[in-house]
């Protein structure tokens, strides 16, 4: 009983701030519509009911593109075809599919922050991951080598690949007190060029022809294997490493000794060096960590779902952690919920933008209000109480 | 008899916290009250009501016969309150022209341009006048403590102020630049000054002020002229009973050397020589304060002797075994307990359950630890016993230990480094901020530690307590031992001057 | 008598230790400086037949060009020469020998060197360079002046890039719709203030972490605004047809030959950002208003005890800063380019942070990184077009690399206001 209490009090921010959100993103779909806007001099209850209509149809569209056609569903269901019921199941799958890079990103930026860094970096990490992973599958791919060791080879190249760049902001912070924020930043922007650099020269990795900066396409054989048998649910291996990853992290912050020392240094450096704590090395263990976190998301990205290289292969990946970590409030099981539900929410955006033409770039904005609702409490409870002052007035009185 | 400034029935409430309970003090012109009262009694709560910091929940203040409300610290120094910080309010990278000046600023031409050539001269004005030689264009950082404080004098007359309020502006000096100062604070009464000098040590209200009130529990007990004050009668009236000055003990059993150190320098953030050449042999069964006003190395010293600072140069070592170079990690194993001076700054990790804090030093050990997880279970049992023992009043042991008292949070402290068997203790300020009853506990501790074989090293800027628990008392100046006295020789006269590095 | 011996030997022990380690530093700056001597005379013999042709417009249309041909070998030689005038000045004098002034003066010769190398003999227009470098660095430079009169205060402010992104998007769409140039910087700026303003609320009233603030700015600026385009401007182009404002040429000034093309027909900004500059500068180190602004960003008790509010200076200096940035941002679709476009600042409010650490939060030394920053992009844009061999992502990454050096203390330690990103608790 406790213990359900308690979930439901640490849900209960997150999940009135993304229902605030939303919200708040409903108004910009509404009075960024030029067609309702100009009906409002004439007819504004018209224009009012013509907006929520657009919104709700919308907001539809996102949630069908996310969890599928309910009617179809019970179409599938009835039919009892296992094949249609797949069929109709898939934008489930493929929701489950875009919350993969979230959790890993996710989940190292939450390690980063439990040691007291803020790892901003997610971005470059992902992107350098990626191009670990690219790099050895190409190689080991060519070498032909048992499936099972290439693809073990290339997840473990993208987090060496993201460990090395989320240790230099570690390090750079331990060794010379430079601030990981600024760091981070500039390694992002630096890992871009370099991923770019590389992919317009390094003919091993380049596409054929070389005349756009993307890879080769990857040989089915190094690609990380589905896991659902029919072949048109592409959900693959890379979500159930990102759950045993959620747990692993989550034994490791709150298990082991040296996790403990991590979270020490998070909340008290100066208690933790005086409790011998070797604080130093742990915050570039976290960073590193962050790091590897965040290049297995790239790894998995590129040879799970995309199957093909380039510099836009993150989308902003790194920034979404950020408030994905926020919401999840840095606990690996917060962080795989959250990134369940914004990975869902990206994949909705999709039919959204197909059935409405409202950018799916909203989905970024509804994050950012998001972050702002759980980084301020007391805003939101100022916001969210507005609506409801009056009426609990009334009822004292 | 003019009164300068009058507060009645000040009343300030924090949660869980009567800080102020109908305060009334009295400050005649040029005339200096001295107000006297312990940690936690409620002094600085009723400066920073006076600062215009605070807002008092109820009560007036007055001046010169005026009522008055202070809505900030603007209308305060307009007043002509100045008020000189324990902690200095100085900008670190300013010059001393731009903080004197900061915020009573003249300004010229359309832009506000700072008239610093004005601020100059009206500063080497002010400081001839009142004989407070300071270089106006030197940089704060580059200023010892001394010059800074004088600096904060500065800043109150510069305003104008005629009503000067020190809170304790003596923690940080030695006895000569106390001295010093109160021939400044003469000087500025004799010239029409009021001044209110905060502090909790008695024999400096004896010696400066004309009237002294007593503060206790955020209550004045009463007000006395210093000629018809003793000293044992204003301490009573301090902490409101018998003081103990000296810690039931018996004599020490001492053994072998089990600290030893031999021309050990040490060098502090800056690189500077903070311990000059130290020679120190700590026996196991005594206790060895360390006196000194802070900041004379007695920190780095500290650091030095736990491995969160390097040994520059010189030996130093634990039953013979050379710590040199050792990592905190390893001479905590090896058997040193360290209270640290900073109490919540290095000693406890706030956000942290109060088992896991009692756990910061041995979780990597067995049963604790198999070397890669925690313990959980061994973990708890051991806290709950730690608890029971020394006496933690924690709702449990999963509580954040940042919302205990102060005291509570000592006791964690005190709990964790005594809970195992140690050969060295280094406490330092082990009582800083704490209550009458905390005190006496940590003090009882201090010597059982004591009593069991293990050599303890105290370092406090509090000269009671050296003299109420040393066996042996070293003192510090400049980074050097400039004295180490037996406890039946070492009176408050012989170690205040070792103090002020004055030779025996 | 015996304190004062005491305290000697005390003295002499610090500067020795201390020197040691100053010697052993110079030591191994003038071995790697005499490395890059080395290296500068091994590639004059292997540039020893290149011929540098750079060329300058004479008039203001760009017609005719001046064109200067010299041996690439020549500036090798003369970079060779000060770097080991350096390393030997660094050996001989140790510690004391200030090597940061030699670095200044070789620098822009191991550049130019450099730069005529790769260029092989082909004929490159160092008037474009110039002007792309000046145009660039304005916006820049005055991003950055945003950032230092913000962290100055004590709020940190990472959030300069999704400012930019407003104020463009801003001034865009208020230029197309008011038809004159100047509602679009107006715009922009106003936007900005109300950026600048929901930060200080953020930060300083709900004491959102500071970073974290900067974030949703930086997050929510990059959704809305390409939201609002793809969206609006795409499809209803009247809203994104902004009135350029091109360089203008100044009179009399701009009529002189090559240096009227070089440094007085530039964009507004550019002038702008100049003016910002010097005005900041007195405003910050000069007036009444600085010394409380640094004091606040410094040690704010120390502020607030004298009676200086210090909420409501940082709550100005936030708006007063998004203002600046909202402006600066502005430029970026009113450059000619063509309005706004999605992304539009690709990362050049985060150069203006780089500019800001790498000049100390200075805003002379700020502009001048901008300047630096700037001459790499100009520099990667320009070879790229001719083709040169050097890849174009080595010199857009120097802003990133050089913020990276300087912040992990490798020449030299930049200081920051020492309170930026803690809350302030008045009374």
């Amino acid at each position: 009983m406790k213990g359900l209490r308690g979930v439901l009090s640490s849900v209960r921010l997150p999940a009135l701030s993304i229902l605030v959100a939303l919200l708040v993103g409903g108004l910009v779909i509404m009075f960024s519509d030029l067609e309702v806007l100009a009906m409002i001099p004439n007819n504004p209850i018209g224009a009012l009911g013509e907006g929520i209509g657009r919104v709700g149809a919308a907001y539809s569209a996102l949630l069908r593109g996310a969890f599928g056609n309910p009617e179809r569903i019970v179409e599938a269901i009835a039919s009892g075809d296992p094949v249609e019921l797949a069929r109709a199941a898939r934008p489930i799958t493929e929701s489950l599919l875009k919350s993969i890079p979230l959790m890993f990103v996710g989940l190292g930026v939450s390690v980063a922050f439990r040691s007291g860094e803020f790892n901003i970096g997610g971005e470059g990490q992902f992107l350098m991951g990626g191009l670990g992973a690219t790099t050895f599958a190409i190689v080991l791919g060519g070498a032909g080598l048992p499936a099972p060791i290439v693809i073990f080879g290339t997840v473990l190249a993208g987090a060496i690949f993201g460990a090395a760049w989320g240790f230099i902001p570690g390090f750079l912070k331990v060794r010379a007190g430079s601030s990981e924020v600024i760091t981070t930043i500039m390694l992002n922007y630096i890992a871009s060029l370099f991923v770019f650099f590389l992919l317009s020269n390094w003919t091993l990795i380049q596409r054929e022809d070389g005349t756009q900066p993307i890879s080769k396409a990857l040989a089915d054989y190094v690609v990380i294997p589905g896991i659902l048998p029919i072949p048109e649910l592409r959900l693959h291996l890379g979500f159930l490493v990102a759950l045993a990853a959620a747990v692993a992290v989550s034994w490791f912050l709150f298990r082991t000794t040296r996790g403990f020392e991590l979270r020490t240094a998070g909340l008290n450096l100066a208690a933790a060096r005086y409790a011998g704590m070797g604080a130093s090395s742990s915050i570039v263990a976290a960073m590193a960590i962050s790091g590897a976190l965040a290049g297995m998301g790239g790894a998995f990205e590129v040879t799970g779902t995309i199957k093909q290289f380039s510099t836009v292969v993150s989308g902003g990946v790194g920034f979404t952690a950020i408030a994905i970590a926020l919401v999840g409030g840095t606990r690996p099981s917060g962080v795989v919920a959250t990134a369940l539900v914004f990975g869902a929410l990206r994949n909705g955006g999709g039919l959204m933008g197909l059935e409405t033409s409202i950018p799916i770039d909203l989905l970024f904005f509804i994050q950012a209000l998001v972050i702002m609702f759980i980084a301020a409490p007391n805003l939101t409870a100022r916001i969210i109480r507005l609506p409801f002052r009056r009426k609990s007035k009334e009822a004292v009185a | 008899m003019s009164l300068r400034l009058e507060l009645r029935e000040i009343t300030k409430q924090f949660p869980g916290v009567l800080a102020n309970d109908r305060v009334s003090i009295q400050v005649e012109r040029g005339k200096v009250l001295g107000l006297l009262g312990e940690n936690g009694a409620g002094k600085s709560t009723l400066m920073n009501i006076l600062s215009g910091i605070y807002k008092p929940d109820s009560g007036t203040i007055i001046v010169d016969g005026e009522q008055r409300v202070f809505r900030d610290p603007a209308e305060a120094i307009e007043a002509g309150i100045g008020m000189v910080h324990q902690h200095f309010m100085l900008v670190p990278v300013f010059d001393v022209v731009e903080s004197v000046a900061l915020g009573a600023e003249t300004a010229t031409g359309p832009l506000g341009t700072f008239d610093r050539a004005a601020a100059r001269a009206k500063i080497v004005e002010l400081s001839k006048r009142y004989g407070l030689s300071v270089d106006p264009d030197a940089k704060i950082e580059s200023l010892p403590v001394g010059v800074r404080q004088r600096v904060e004098i500065l800043k109150a007359l510069y305003r104008k102020s005629d009503v000067l309020v020190l809170d304790e502006p003596s923690a940080v000096l030695t006895p000569q630049e106390t001295e010093e100062l109160f021939g400044i604070i003469r000087g500025l009464a004799s010239a029409g000054t009021s001044v209110i000098f905060i502090t909790h040590k008695l024999h400096e209200v004896l010696e400066v002020a004309d009237t002294i009130t007593v503060l206790r529990r955020g209550k004045v007990v009463g007000s006395v002229k210093p000629k018809e004050a003793d000293p044992e009668q204003l301490a009573e009236m301090m902490v409101g009973r018998e003081v103990q000055l000296t810690v039931d003990r018996g004599q020490a059993k001492v053994g072998s050397v089990t600290l030893s150190l031999k021309g050990v320098t040490v060098l502090n953030q800056a690189g500077e020589v903070a311990v000059a050449n130290v020679d120190l042999q700590i026996r196991a069964g005594e206790i060895v304060a360390i006196a000194g006003v802070q900041g004379n190395g007695q920190t780095e010293l500290v650091e030095a002797v736990t491995g969160l600072r390097p040994v520059d140069s010189g030996e130093m070592t634990l039953n013979g075994e050379s710590l040199v170079g050792a990592s905190p990690r390893k001479i905590s194993d090896a058997g040193v307990a360290h209270i640290p001076e900073d109490r919540s700054r290095d000693g406890m990790v706030k956000g942290m359950t109060v088992a896991e804090n009692l756990m910061l030093n041995s979780y990597h050990r067995k049963p604790f630890s198999s070397g890669v997880t925690l313990n959980r279970s061994a973990i708890e049992a051991a806290a709950e016993k730690i608890v029971k023992d020394f006496d933690v009043r924690t709702p449990s042991i999963h509580t954040d230990i940042a919302s205990l008292s102060g005291g509570n949070q000592q006791k964690v402290i005190v709990g964790r480094e005594f809970s195992r068997t140690v050969s060295l203790v280094v406490a330092a300020q082990p009582t800083r901020g704490l209550d009458v009853g905390s005190i006496e506990y940590i003090h009882k501790r201090l010597v059982e530690q004591r009593d069991a074989g293990a050599a303890v090293l105290i370092v406090s800027t509090e000269l009671d307590e050296v003299l109420a628990l040393g066996d042996r008392i070293a003192v510090m100046f400049e980074g050097q031992i400039v004295g180490v006295l037996d406890a039946k020789d070492a009176t408050r006269e012989r170690v205040g001057l070792l103090m002020g590095g004055a030779a025996v | 008598m015996s304190k004062s011996a005491k305290t000697n030997a005390v003295a002499t022990h610090v500067m020795g230790a201390e020197e040691l380690k100053a010697l052993r530093g110079s030591r191994i700056r003038a071995f790697i400086f005499a490395i890059f001597a080395l290296a500068a005379f091994a590639a004059a013999t292997a540039n020893s037949a290149t011929i540098a042709n750079l060329s300058l417009w004479v008039d203001t249309i760009g017609g005719t060009d001046a064109l200067i041909s010299f041996p690439v070998a020549i500036v090798w030689i003369g970079s060779g020469l000060v770097l080991g005038a350096v390393a030997a000045a660094q050996y001989r004098l140790g510690g004391k020998y200030r090597w940061r002034v030699g670095i200044a003066i070789a620098s822009p010769l191991i550049v130019t060197a450099l730069f005529t190398t790769l260029l092989a003999g082909t004929p490159a227009n160092l008037t474009v360079l110039f002007t792309g470098t000046f145009n660039y660095a304005g916006p820049v430079a005055i991003g950055a002046l945003a950032g230092i009169i913000s962290e100055r205060s004590g709020v940190l402010n990472i959030a300069i890039e999704g400012k930019f992104l407003l104020g463009a998007l801003s001034g865009a769409v208020a230029s197309s719709i008011f038809g004159i140039a100047i509602a679009g910087p107006i715009a922009g700026a106003v936007i900005g203030a109300l950026v600048g303003l929901l930060l200080a609320i953020l930060g300083l009233r709900y004491k959102v972490d500071q970073i974290v603030a900067g974030t949703v700015i930086n997050l929510g600026a990059a959704g809305i605004t390409t939201f609002i385009y793809l969206r609006v401007l795409q499809i209803h182009s009247e809203f994104n047809s902004p009135v350029s404002i091109l360089p203008v040429k100044i009179p009399v000034l701009g009529d002189l030959p090559i240096v009227g093309n070089l440094l007085f027909t530039l964009s507004p900004y550019s002038y702008l950002a100049l003016i910002l500059v010097a005005f900041f500068t007195y405003m910050l180190f000069r007036t009444r208003w600085g010394l409380r602004l640094r004091a606040s960003g410094e040690m704010p008790a120390a502020a607030g005890t004298v009676g200086v509010d210090v909420m409501k200076l940082r709550y100005r200096a936030m708006i007063l800063a998004g203002a600046l940035a909202g402006l600066a941002g502005s430029y970026l679709a009113l450059s000619g380019t063509g309005g706004f476009g999605m992304g539009i600042s690709a990362g050049r409010g985060f150069i203006a942070l780089a500019a800001l650490i790498f000049g100390a939060w200075k805003p002379w030394n700020a502009l001048g990184a901008a300047l630096i920053f700037g001459f790499a992009e100009a520099a990667s844009t320009l070879l790229s077009i001719l083709g040169v061999g050097l890849p174009p992502q080595v010199l857009l990454a120097v802003p990133y690399v050089m913020t990276i050096i300087v912040v992990a203390g490798l020449i030299g330690r930049v200081r920051g206001p020492a309170s930026a990103g803690r809350p302030y608790e008045q009374g």
